[in-house]
């Protein structure tokens, strides 16, 4: 009855106030949110949120973090509340964090995969600096080949959490078969080509691989992409604008790959199967070499035997002085920029490095903390001790933690994929990675100005 | 006194202001509208905010058409979008092949009801498991090539899916194997409302089944024809991604990209949220010109008709 009195009426300018009112109180707690934001970066009470991964390509990290987490909530070092790790998923590990990043509710710590993986989030402002909340002396204990990737504009911004290093296994069997010394497999290109063309005459598949999927090329690039590099500055330099992405420098690893491509050592349906099919391949016995994270591998040599895998590093070609680098790189924990709760994350992180944790972790899943308080002597595969002592032969790299993501997926992949297509050529795949250069700086400028700021740790 | 408070009530109504109603129909459908401004109209609009923002260094950003320019230069655009022109081809495929099926299942064939339910089959099987079922049977050592092979028919092996020249076409063929059963069952569920009279005016006629198809059937399915071909454009546009996503990936070097799998890269792979955006709203202007131009269509039909 009220709203049919005159001057109570209910009008389209009321509606829509009404609607104003509605919406401002939608917003309100956003803006009390964003309020909150200007309280101090320590000190916050409530869980501590940790957001990880990795179990997917180390199992049984899962039990490890789950008994951690438990025995740090236990032990009362942390005052303020709990810890809560909440493992992610491969397809929404990114998505998921920026999602909540852009309503700085997220996690207080974040797994990123490392190198560039991890920097594009530190470019977009979305981590905070781990110096100045993490003792400097558990800082220095990472290898500075690690601590390379996720140093960036006089920071370090990524605690790596464990190496990723990859290789090539073999099939110590069927190098014998092929009249190959199963013991010392090949170093050099063209004892490569020479074991690949015996193992292919032996009535193998010498190389297993699988490239639906995308992930082959940047490991492709990886292997054979920085042979003619002399410093991880030759890695970054194109994208810098420093020098142009041309020349044998930057193009010679296509001919290699379409070396073997056009010889036939590779599997004929390596673009119908994905990344992991190509891998199994090598575990059923189909093929003689895949290339493989060194999790993988030991999980190879635990069901097949040592007697039967090997593990090798890629050969070598070129003439640069990271020609001969161990394929190492780690993932990364960080802190996000829009948490309260530094101090309580570096506590946490300090306690996930206690020598204790780490032998813990290696025993749960073989994942190794690059610190130099992990103590080789815990090793127990042969694939885990020979890569041990092979990276302390050379210098550790890996492109793909260098260059920008999109470079490979607009680059490197569609230029690999179309070499294993019939009329597939090098010219064609040169030009479609100078074109992911060009598009990538014209798509994202703010990371091209984020590459000319980058001072690599030295 | 009546006449005159009558004549009152209808002259106050005809003075009465515009803007001034009876505020319960607004109430009642308010709920209603919130929760489609919430769905819908927020993130709509939140979209169409970000597609005009562009990210700088370290979390800020500025704000203009310059995500627009990027993607429509982009190469991989113009790619996508063809490919996307490429699977319009299954719509008029689908179309040709459902109508005479649903013909012939309403004329009640022997096995109609089996029949129908065959031909619904694909469509009720969730798009992923449907994708990785035929990478199996497309792979170059899969199904469909061992079959070819033990036919002796060798000539016609071929890596279907991974080569650039017949993976889109591929995924053009799983569409149409899939999509098929929802126009059949369309045109059926129409055909059902026509009226027997007519059919039994058209046999006493001695009219042939082709006569009856395309005199009585295809004038009745008029409707439901523009209405299956607008929506499947649409989904030919907008509603892709899951074969190709599941079945490429967008490759091989590319070739199978389309609009939403660029959408999908831009947005999660290359960590461009905001291109995303610019192309999410060209993807639905292009959906709206679509729709555009089938209400069209129908204005002119209808105007013909009458």
């Amino acid at each position: 009855m009220r709203s049919n009195a005159p001057g109570s009426a209910f009008t389209r300018r009321g509606f829509l106030q009404s609607g104003l009112l509605a919406a401002g109180a939608m917003a309100l707690p956003a803006v009390l949110a964003g309020c909150s934001q200007s309280a101090g970066k320590t000190g916050q009470k409530g869980a501590l949120n940790v957001w990880w991964w990795g179990e997917q390509e180390a199992a049984g990290m899962k039990g490890w973090m789950n008994s951690t987490v438990a025995a740090y909530n236990k032990s009362g070092r942390d005052k303020l509340g709990q810890v809560k790790a909440v493992l992610q998923q491969s397809d929404t590990l990114y998505t998921a964090f920026r999602t909540a990043a852009a309503a700085k509710t997220g996690p207080d710590i974040q797994y990123f995969w490392g190198g560039t993986q991890a920097l594009e989030d530190v470019w977009a402002g979305r981590v905070a600096p781990l110096d100045g909340a993490l003792p400097k002396s558990l800082i220095e204990r990472v290898p500075k080949d690690s601590r390379r990737e996720t140093y960036w504009d006089g920071h370090q911004w990524g605690l790596p959490f464990y190496e990723l290093n990859t290789a090539f296994a073999y099939n110590k069997k069927m190098f014998e078969r092929a009249g190959l010394d199963p013991e010392n497999p090949p170093t050099t290109w063209d004892d490569f080509i020479a074991a690949l063309a015996a193992l292919k005459k032996s009535g193998v598949t010498p190389f297993g691989a699988g490239f639906k999927d995308a992930y082959l090329g940047g490991w492709l690039v990886s292997y054979f992409g920085q042979q003619e590099f002399d410093s991880v500055e030759d890695a970054i330099a194109p994208f810098r604008g420093d020098v142009e992405y041309s020349g044998e420098k930057y193009f010679g690893w296509l001919d290699r790959v379409k070396e073997l491509i056009d010889k036939g050592y590779f599997n004929d349906d390596v673009l119908s199967l994905d990344l992991y099919q190509g891998q199994q391949l090598f575990e059923t016995g189909k093929a003689a070499i895949t290339n493989s994270a060194q999790p993988q591998i030991v999980g190879f040599e635990r069901e097949l035997g040592s007697d039967t895998v090997g593990v090798m590093l890629a050969p070598v070609w070129g003439t640069g002085k990271l020609a001969k680098s161990f394929p190492g790189a780690s993932q990364v924990l960080t802190m996000t920029s829009f948490s309260h709760k530094e101090d309580r994350s570096a506590k946490f992180l300090e306690y996930i490095r206690e020598p204790a944790m780490m032998k813990a972790m290696y025993d749960a899943c073989g994942a190794i903390a690059p610190d130099s308080k992990f103590d080789n002597a815990w090793l127990t595969s042969n694939t885990d001790k020979r890569m041990a002592e092979l990276k302390t032969q050379m210098p550790s790299f890996w492109f793909q933690y260098y260059y920008p993501f999109p470079f490979e997926n607009n680059g490197v992949t569609p230029a690999v994929q179309q070499l294993f297509q019939p009329g597939g050529t090098i010219a064609a795949g040169q030009k479609m990675l100078t074109d992911s250069i060009s598009k990538w700086k014209k798509q994202q400028a703010s990371e091209v100005r984020a590459y000319k700021k980058w001072e690599l740790l030295k | 006194m009546t006449a005159t408070a009558t004549e009152r009530t209808s002259s106050r109504a005809e003075v009465r202001r515009p803007g001034r109603r009876n505020p319960a129909p607004y109430l009642f459908i308010l709920p209603a509208v919130l929760v489609l401004a919430l769905v819908f109209g927020y993130p709509l609009l939140t979209v169409i905010w970000d597609s005009f923002s562009v990210p700088q260094l370290l979390g800020t950003s500025s704000f203009g058409l310059d995500n627009y320019a990027t993607v429509l230069t982009d190469p991989l655009f113009l790619k996508s979008l063809l490919n996307n022109l490429r699977l319009f081809l299954a719509v008029p495929i689908l179309t040709i092949v459902a109508v005479p099926v649903a013909a012939l299942l309403f004329e009640r064939v022997r096995g109609w009801r089996i029949y129908q339910s065959i031909a619904f089959v694909p469509y009720v099987i969730a798009i992923p498991v449907v994708g990785i079922v035929f990478s199996y049977v497309l792979q170059r050592n899969g199904v469909l090539n061992d079959a070819l092979h033990a036919l002796r028919l060798d000539a016609l092996v071929h890596d279907w899916l991974g080569d650039s020249g017949t993976a889109i076409w591929s995924v053009l063929f799983v569409i149409v194997w899939q999509q098929l059963g929802f126009g059949i069952v369309l045109f059926v569920a129409r055909l059902s409302s026509l009226e027997n009279s007519l059919i039994e005016a058209a046999l006493l006629d001695r009219a042939n089944w082709w006569q009856r198809f395309w005199n009585i059937l295809i004038p009745h399915l008029a409707t439901t024809i523009e209405f299956f071909f607008t929506l499947s454009l649409i989904n030919m546009l907008s509603w892709v991604f899951n074969y190709v996503f599941v079945m490429t990936g967008g490759g091989p070097a590319q070739s199978t990209n389309v609009l939403e799998m660029l959408l999908y890269t831009y947005a999660f792979r290359d960590g461009l949220p905001n291109l995303a955006a610019a192309l999410s709203v060209i993807v639905l202007l292009i959906s709206l010109v679509l729709l555009a131009i089938q209400a069209a269509i129908r204005r002119r039909v209808e105007r013909l008709e009458n």
